[in-house]
């Protein structure tokens, strides 16, 4: 590797090492308690897929470049040096990871090894190796930020076309103004994704509870986080936020999608407005008698699958689990749940990679819970977690459904 | 020549290495406080207790360790529960501490007992690493500062058994260590006769340099989790 490079990346690294990066670097003690938390792990038993041997790709980098003791005395702590092949394993243990922070549950210190990874990531951009499709993917998100008024009229066209099966489903002469638009002073704006159900179901409930709602142009899903460039991952959110900001809503509402939610409410700062989860809003109109939902609708198995951005990471485990428990008549636990749930592999950006085998692998133990239920329906609340839970279910021909709670609750709206 | 080395560990590396000890830990700190902050919060979920008694709970407790592994879990208490018994019986060699003889005792509470289980836990920390898979994130500063604390606590624990159960003509009374670190402390350093010309002193000698290394060792090492610890813990509930 050049000289250039090298201080390039180097230079890099110094952008991250903010606060909490600087103490995660220097306490971690090795002692391997976060080993085999990892479910990438679980089903490809090697170090560089633990959470520690991750890690240490980057600690190892940071003491040899930073580091007076790193230099002098590399031994000690095996610090390591840039070059080509330790950037292969930068990659390896970056884009292996789903950023789900279950370790850091499983860590006596609370480690986010992904905030030690968001080093690493940074470190690939630099070196014109991070996935493409990621990086593509927010180009053109930031993109669409910049020159909304070339996709105005397109989106609108669409809508107009989603409104009448809006119509349909709710049994609706007209299909006018089902899915509002640019609404100034509205209660809540809605950020859907690209598929059409992200937009459909939630119109049905939002319209059924007499919600006073708009909907966002953007989608929620962040490329620029999955491909770990913080200034993308800002601009993307930006998009967002001006537009809630500028319409005056009282409140965000994000589509399933776990790491749209905790960007927007974790990781972007104060906001004028509240952020919620759909899931948060559905149990809302639910206690508030807004929306009632067909009690023991479902007597098939089911159980619930804790998106990691929704539930150790956003602090929602009682809404999805409270709106099944009238939905189904055996509801199943899986075990270990909650915070402690196993992530299904599909998180950080890597459904959206050429990557399926890779996935199907680091899926074993979520299948392995999924069959020890017994359930033939998971429901999950998650784009992203639907996408691989579909991609367990086949990769291992496992008999079961796997649904989006929305979906479920907007079919089951009792009229 | 052996004398000035003698005299070099026992006196001017002390110094040195309390010198390093807080100009390191100083260091530290301000490395962490001169970068910047973050902007989110990088929490997480559920909390059952309120911020300060949770950072404690993880702390003190280490949850994750009882969930994962009893045994190892056992020990990693014992052996913080024992380096802070020996760091008051150090303390007490300097100066009578009135409230600590609650439970009465000669010098160092324990009879012996608290290095004995300090060597125990060391020996399985160190043991722990040779296998797969710790062997594997293992680095060599594992090792050795486990090797170093290993070294200092049996002589250590040599110099406190032999002269509190009077094992073979070890000769050093009590007071002279107290003589020796109150000088040290009172920057008036003497090295009372009788250690010095015990045919004993080389033992005390070694135990003060691995001392001295891992004094200086500790704000460079992961030894520095005892303090940022907090840090992050404290991140985790926010
Ligand atoms: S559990 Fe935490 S301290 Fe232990 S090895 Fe893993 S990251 Fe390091
Ligand atoms: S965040 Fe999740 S995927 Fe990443 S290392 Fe930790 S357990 Fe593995």
């Amino acid at each position: 590797m050049e000289k250039e490079k090298i201080s390039e990346l180097r230079g890099l690294m110094k952008t991250r090492l903010n606060r909490p990066m600087r103490y995660y670097l220097d306490l971690c003690t090795r002692c391997g308690l976060c080993y085999d938390t990892c479910h990438v792990y679980q089903g490809i038993p090697k170090k560089e897929y633990s959470p520690v041997g991750r890690s240490e790709v980057v600690r190892r980098l940071f003491k040899k470049h930073f580091r007076l003791s790193g230099r002098l005395f590399p031994y000690w702590g095996d610090a390591a040096a840039l070059d080509d092949a330790v950037m292969d394993d930068v990659y390896e243990a970056a884009f292996s990871c789903t950023g789900c922070r279950r370790c850091m549950v499983h860590c006596p210190f609370g480690i986010d090894i992904p905030h030690i990874l968001s080093m690493a990531k940074l470190m690939l951009i630099g070196n014109g190796t991070a996935p493409e499709e990621l990086v593509m993917l927010a180009d053109m998100a930031v993109e669409k930020g910049e020159s909304v008024e070339v996709f105005r009229d397109g989106f609108k066209e669409n809508i107009r076309n989603l409104e009448k099966d809006v119509q349909q489903r709710l049994g609706l002469a007209s299909s006018e103004g089902l899915i509002p638009m640019e609404k100034k002073g509205a209660n809540i704006l809605y950020v859907g994704l690209s598929g059409a159900h992200s937009i459909v179901h939630p119109a049905v409930i939002f319209n059924r509870a007499g919600e006073n709602w708009t909907l966002s142009f953007f989608e929620g899903v962040n490329f620029g986080a999955f491909a770990g460039d913080p200034v993308k991952m800002d601009l993307i959110a930006k998009r967002i936020i001006n537009e809630a900001t500028e319409l005056g809503v009282k409140e965000v509402v994000m589509v399933e999608c776990g790491t749209a939610y905790r960007i927007l409410k974790f990781l972007t700062g104060e906001h004028p407005f509240r952020v919620s989860s759909i899931v948060e809003v559905i149990h809302r109109y639910i206690s508030e008698g807004k929306i009632k939902v067909r009690g023991g609708a479902i007597s098939e198995p089911l159980t619930y699958h804790d998106p990691c951005q929704l539930g150790r990471n956003g602090g929602i485990f009682d809404e999805p689990r409270e709106i099944l428990a009238i939905l189904a008549l055996d509801y199943r636990e899986m075990s270990p749940t909650r915070e402690y749930n196993w992530c299904c592999g599909g998180g950080g950006g890597l459904v959206a990679l050429d990557n399926e085998q890779f996935r199907i692998k680091s899926g074993k133990i979520k299948k392995d819970q999924i069959a020890a239920t017994g359930a033939k329906i998971v429901v999950s609340a998650c784009e992203n977690c639907i996408t691989q839970l579909g991609t367990i279910q086949t990769g291992y021909g496992l008999d079961v459904q796997v649904r989006s709670l929305t979906e479920l609750v907007s079919e089951n709206l009792d009229i | 020549m052996r004398d000035t080395l003698y005299y070099f560990i026992m006196v001017p590396m002390v110094y040195l290495a309390a010198a390093v000890f807080v100009a390191g830990l100083f260091f530290k700190f301000m490395n962490v406080m001169l970068s910047p902050r973050i902007k989110g919060r990088l929490g997480l979920f559920p909390r059952r207790l309120p911020r300060a008694a949770g950072v404690l709970k993880d702390a003190f407790a280490l949850p994750p360790a009882f969930r994962k592994d009893k045994v190892f879990w056992a020990l990693i208490i014992a052996f913080h529960v024992a380096f802070v018994l020996l760091a008051l019986g150090h303390l007490e060699l300097i100066r009578e501490f009135a409230f600590l003889q609650i439970i009465p005792h000669q010098v160092f509470l324990g009879a012996g007992a608290v290095g004995i289980v300090l060597i125990a836990a060391t020996l399985y920390f160190l043991f722990r690493r040779f296998r797969t898979p710790w062997r594997e994130i293992s680095v060599p500063e594992d090792f050795i500062l486990l090797l170093v604390l290993f070294v200092t606590m049996i002589f250590g624990s040599h110099m406190h058994l032999a002269a509190r159960y009077g094992i073979a003509g070890f000769d050093i009374p009590l007071e002279d260590y107290r003589a020796y670190l109150g000088g040290l402390v009172s920057f008036k350093p003497v090295i009372p006769d009788m250690i010095a010309n015990s045919p004993h002193y080389i033992i005390i000698v070694i135990h003060i340099f691995f001392a001295n290394l891992f004094i200086m060792l500790f704000p460079f090492s992961k030894m520095i989790h005892s303090v940022f610890a907090f840090s992050a813990l404290s991140l985790k509930r926010k």
